[in-house]
């Protein structure tokens, strides 16, 4: 007779939320990009994964020359994408469209640091320098900021 | 001499830019999926029904591009669909292609880490349109 008590089954995880969802109703498709983006990272690469279960930030990004910006609130396991910046962010990038982009395109190195030595790297770290890539906050930040970077990275 | 934009002919000369394209071939090194541009309809602008482009990329090369039905783009892995403005917009330097997919303005199906992963070739895909002189349908 089948017994309908609870067995191993009920004691298995199940994956009963999604990690990234969005705050507002009709989320923008700069937040849509992102979070996709985040989402398919953190599913596809479980070193990405472990970093976004660390990781407790609100992060804004500020894209320049579309006026639009997001801020990504981290929260350990998931993530609420909000439209806009929202008050209270840990960090805040304003860079323009392209800059953005080949932020995702940072290879990560040893010991996880950020690749700054290749063509990409020295590309973002040429941006930093002249003022087209600015980031609020990275004082006292540095490992969110090397964080919120891997988990962005769509580099080997 | 101009052809007529997404017609058979400007599918050929497109092709021929991308392969011709040192940037293009560098840059999409190991791309191997196909990719459709949708371009929806505007009868107002003279483009009555919407037009497909399906490009089958592999390597770095161009190995097939053909202006077809929008259904068949649609089968493609990676789908890019705007408006026949926004099109035109972006071949002639109007619009940044990714400015206007960070924006909404054009559309895009498919894996998104792959795509921003070859930022760099789809804006040299994008420079090879505007290298092909074309005879816009609301312009005729």
């Amino acid at each position: 007779m089948h017994d309908a008590g609870p067995g191993p089954m009920a004691r298995r995880k199940v994956k009963t939320s999604k990690p990234v969802t969005y705050a507002d109703a009709e989320p923008s498709a700069f937040a849509s990009m992102l979070g996709g983006l985040i989402d398919a990272n953190v599913e596809s690469r479980p070193e990405r994964k472990k970093d976004f279960d660390s990781l407790a930030a609100r992060v804004g990004i500020w894209v320049t020359d579309i006026d639009e910006g997001v801020t990504l609130v981290f929260e350990r396991g998931a993530l609420v994408v909000h439209n806009g910046l929202e008050p209270k962010r840990d960090i805040t990038i304003r860079a323009e469209a392209d800059t953005v982009m080949n932020l995702s395109n940072l290879k990560i190195g040893l010991f996880g640091m950020p690749v700054y030595y290749d063509e990409v790297g020295r590309g973002v770290a040429l941006k930093l320098l002249r003022g087209k890539l600015r980031i609020d906050g990275l004082v006292g930040n540095l490992a969110t900021l090397n964080t919120v970077t891997r988990i962005f990275s769509v580099a080997g | 001499m101009a052809v007529n934009a997404f017609s058979d002919e400007w599918a050929v000369r497109f092709k021929d830019e991308v392969n011709k394209s040192s940037v293009y071939k560098a840059a999409a090194k190991g791309w191997k999926w196909t990719v459709g541009l949708v371009i929806e309809a505007e009868p107002d602008k003279n483009v009555p029904e919407s037009v497909g482009v399906v490009m089958d990329l592999f390597d770095g090369e161009a190995r097939d591009i053909h202006v077809g039905p929008a259904s068949e783009a649609q089968t493609c892995q990676f789908v890019i669909t705007a408006p026949y403005t926004r099109w035109k917009q972006v071949a002639t330097k109007e619009l940044d292609a990714t400015k206007g997919m960070l924006q909404g303005k054009l559309k895009l199906k498919g894996d998104l880490p792959t795509i921003v992963r070859y930022t760099k070739a789809s804006q040299e895909l994008t420079e090879c349109t505007t290298r092909v002189p074309v005879q816009w349908p609301d312009e005729r």
